[in-house]
């Protein structure tokens, strides 16, 4: 695991990635909660062209991409809505695969090691999850006896007990990855997927409000709704930037310093931010038929909506990066504010 | 859809930095300056100006042979932001250093060049913005101050509202009508004027702002006689060359930095009664100033490469603007409840300069209702 792929490789894989998701008929399988034939079939070709294992090492298998590479996968899987745990296994194999241990070809959940009772995304849809305990990554069999399903959430997220789970992979973890770093990791995830949803639902808005017509002129034409798109376009590019310098520092740093900590934090922070405010936007410009179920714009906001709660919300990861300000003898934030980017 | 490439500092980018916090640090022990917010525009010192202009610091971008340092934007940057987030009292110079001065390189005559850069980048020479009209400000297409062609140059009149430091610099970039409109295409036809402030004609007076300081000011200008090389660029091409402009005026980290100072005094306080909202405040800030400045030392970087930015340029405006409203609300949320005779020296006084000073931001150079009209054309909504 390291600094990450050259550009223009990275380049060519979301390309290829890209027209994979473009031709899948993601609309059915989102509809089905991300199982069933369509789910299995597709999952089938992203296997084979070897996404879920973007991060794992070359002795294992993998494409060797670093960590850092995953917001690539997390931006494009959401701005397709993709309703599959493509991010959360890719993260769980190259996390596994930096340890040293072999990573299965499952589909693999992650565990929120600060809160092991919070609900795991895309429960439903692993045939494993992840844990971070007693200083042991952990890989444990999901078992439909050990899952709780909330009711309402996207993608099949559920609270998992552990009590009756098989382990089926265990092994140590070096040093640097700890806890807070596993949690620092899956909040990028997070952060670049908001990122890629915010875009979806910018391109989703800007083509429906050039079509609707109201009072003889499309919506686009009225200023008032040109300031939601502009506010939406404004939100969405501070959340790429976001999620671009915690990615360059995590490329630099793939263990993760204190200083690419903070900057994966600020990325969760703004993007969780902006996340509320552009579906909030989005929907205000849609009017009545985004608030339908039907209709695209809630496989972003919904998920929107939950990705800004997984891995720590704005507020705690606020509270994180602020208490260590007010910790220091002499708080300051300039010298913060001023690091390289 | 917006483009802002990650701009990495160089080591000697990394040294000056500490250059600059050494030198500051001595003017503030030495009694130099007191820390203001917004001081890009409240904070006129032109001995502080010309300190930095003796440290190679002002027109640090330009060529050798007209004063500058042929220094990477990124450089400029350093000094720029460090100088902010310090307040220090950098209003003299601003204008000129930010966007006269590479608007007077790219545009003006090799004898402008050589006689008014290298005052200007030697802290000596101020600069003041001509656009706004009493009837043409949002609407700048709309201006009627006019230039005429004489035997000797022009003949300048009309009248410019809201220059800020007119009433001490030594020029205005003037945009003037040198042609009709052609029928409803109003953005023909206008010129580029570089006006010295001294002529006879030119009649300056303050306007005080809400805090009660006289910093912006209304110029009239009665029949003046300007050489003919006062055009500045070509003329009828002033509408683009003033739009060229706007990336410099609109992306620096003056429109997001300028309230940090304010926060900065009172984190001490604030820390002694920490607790996991006002923490959360802070981090959310921190959070949104980090980024900002990234996406600004981005389009830094396009400037560099020749490009001018304008929508990006916008984006950061707008967002910055918002920002410096946000940490002032928020300030005076988190400092709720903490006694007053707590408070450190000087926090009461730069707090209630900086909320006098908040409405002009989402107004001065390009208000927000404009800014986003700019970025929904860049997506093609208008």
């Amino acid at each position: 695991m390291g600094a990450g792929l050259d550009p223009d490789d990275l380049g060519m894989i979301a390309d290829a990635l890209d027209r994979v998701l473009g031709d899948a008929p993601l609309e059915a399988i989102d509809h089905a909660g991300g199982q069933g034939e369509a789910a299995d079939a597709l999952w089938a070709i992203l296997e084979e062209n070897g996404y879920p294992s973007l991060c794992v090492g070359e002795a294992h298998g993998g494409a060797d991409a670093g960590l850092c590479d995953i917001s690539m996968l997390a931006r494009l899987a959401a701005r397709h809505a993709l309703a599959l745990p493509l991010v959360d296994t890719a993260l769980a194999r190259g996390l596994l695969s930096a340890a040293g241990a072999e990573p299965p070809t499952r589909r693999i959940a992650l565990r929120d090691p600060t809160d092991p009772d919070l609900p795991v995304a895309h429960a439903v849809q692993c045939d494993a999850v992840l844990s971070l305990d007693n200083g042991r990554l952990r890989l444990l069999a999901m078992e439909a006896a050990s899952l709780h399903p909330e009711h309402g959430a996207e993608d099949g997220a559920a609270r998992f007990e552990d009590n009756v789970a098989a382990e089926i992979a265990g092994v140590a973890i070096p040093d640097w990855l700890t806890a807070r770093s596993f949690h620092a990791l899956a909040a990028f995830t997070r952060a670049a997927a908001m990122a890629g949803a915010m875009q979806g639902a910018l391109d989703l808005t800007l083509a429906y409000t050039s079509e609707r017509e109201q009072f003889g002129r499309p919506l686009s034409k009225f200023q008032a709704i040109q300031h939601h798109l502009a506010d939406i376009a404004c939100e969405t590019a501070a959340a790429s930037a976001a999620v671009e310098m915690a990615g360059d520092a995590l490329a630099a740093d793939p263990q993760i310093g204190a200083a690419t900590f903070d900057d994966i934090a600020i990325a969760k922070v703004r993007c969780g931010e902006a996340a509320g405010r552009v579906a909030a936007a989005a929907h205000q410009a849609h009017g009545a038929m985004g608030f339908t179920y039907e209709y695209k714009l809630g496989r972003f906001t919904r998920r929107l909506w939950q990705w800004q709660d997984e891995f720590g919300s704005a507020q705690q990861w606020s509270q994180v990066i602020g208490n260590a300000v007010l910790d220091a003898d002499d708080p300051a934030l300039w010298p913060i504010i001023s690091r390289p980017i | 859809m917006f483009e802002f490439p990650r701009l990495q500092f160089d080591d000697q980018a990394d040294a000056l930095r500490g250059e600059v916090r050494a030198f500051l640090a001595q003017e503030r022990a030495e009694g130099g300056f007191e820390p203001r917010a917004d001081a890009w525009v409240s904070a006129v010192d032109p001995e502080f100006s010309r300190k930095l202009g003796e440290r190679g610091w002002l027109g640090m971008t330009w060529p050798k042979r007209y004063g500058g340092q042929a220094r990477p934007f990124a450089h400029r940057y350093v000094v720029t932001e460090e100088l902010l987030a310090a307040g220090a009292p950098v209003a003299a110079h601003w204008i000129a250093d930010r966007q006269t001065g590479s608007h007077i390189l790219k545009y003006g005559t090799e004898e402008q060049k050589s006689t008014i850069l290298p005052r200007i980048a030697a802290g000596e020479c101020f600069t003041a913005i001509g656009m706004s009209e009493p009837q043409a400000g949002s609407d700048l297409a709309a201006i009627t101050t006019s230039a005429r062609r004489t035997d000797t140059g022009w003949t300048l009149s009309g009248r410019k509202i809201w220059s800020t430091g007119a009433h001490f610099a030594h020029y205005m970039i003037v945009l003037a009508r040198t042609s009709p409109a052609e029928g409803r295409n109003r953005q023909v036809g206008l010129s580029q004027f570089l006006v010295d402030l001294s002529l006879p004609g030119v009649d300056i007076s303050g306007i005080r702002d809400l805090g009660g300081t006289p910093h912006f000011n209304e110029t009239l200008f009665t029949d003046v006689e300007l050489p003919a090389d006062a055009l500045l660029g070509t003329e009828g091409d002033g509408w683009a060359q003033c739009m060229s402009e706007l990336a410099l005026e609109r992306s620096g980290p003056e429109r997001f930095l300028t309230s940090l100072i304010v926060l900065e005094r009172a984190l001490g306080l604030i820390a002694r009664h920490r607790d996991d909202r006002r923490a959360g405040q802070i981090g959310s800030i921190l959070a949104n100033l980090r980024v900002l400045r990234r996406m600004s030392l981005g389009i830094a970087l396009r400037l560099e490469g020749g490009e001018a930015p304008a929508t990006e340029a916008a984006v950061v405006k707008e967002m910055g603007n918002r920002l410096e409203n946000a940490i002032i609300e928020q300030v005076r949320a988190m400092l709720a409840g903490i006694p007053r005779g707590e408070w450190p020296d000087g926090l009461a006084k730069l707090l209630r300069e900086a909320i006098l000073h908040l409405p002009s931001n989402t107004l001065r150079g390009g208000t927000t209702e404009i800014l986003r009209g700019i970025i929904a054309r860049q997506m093609g909504m208008r």
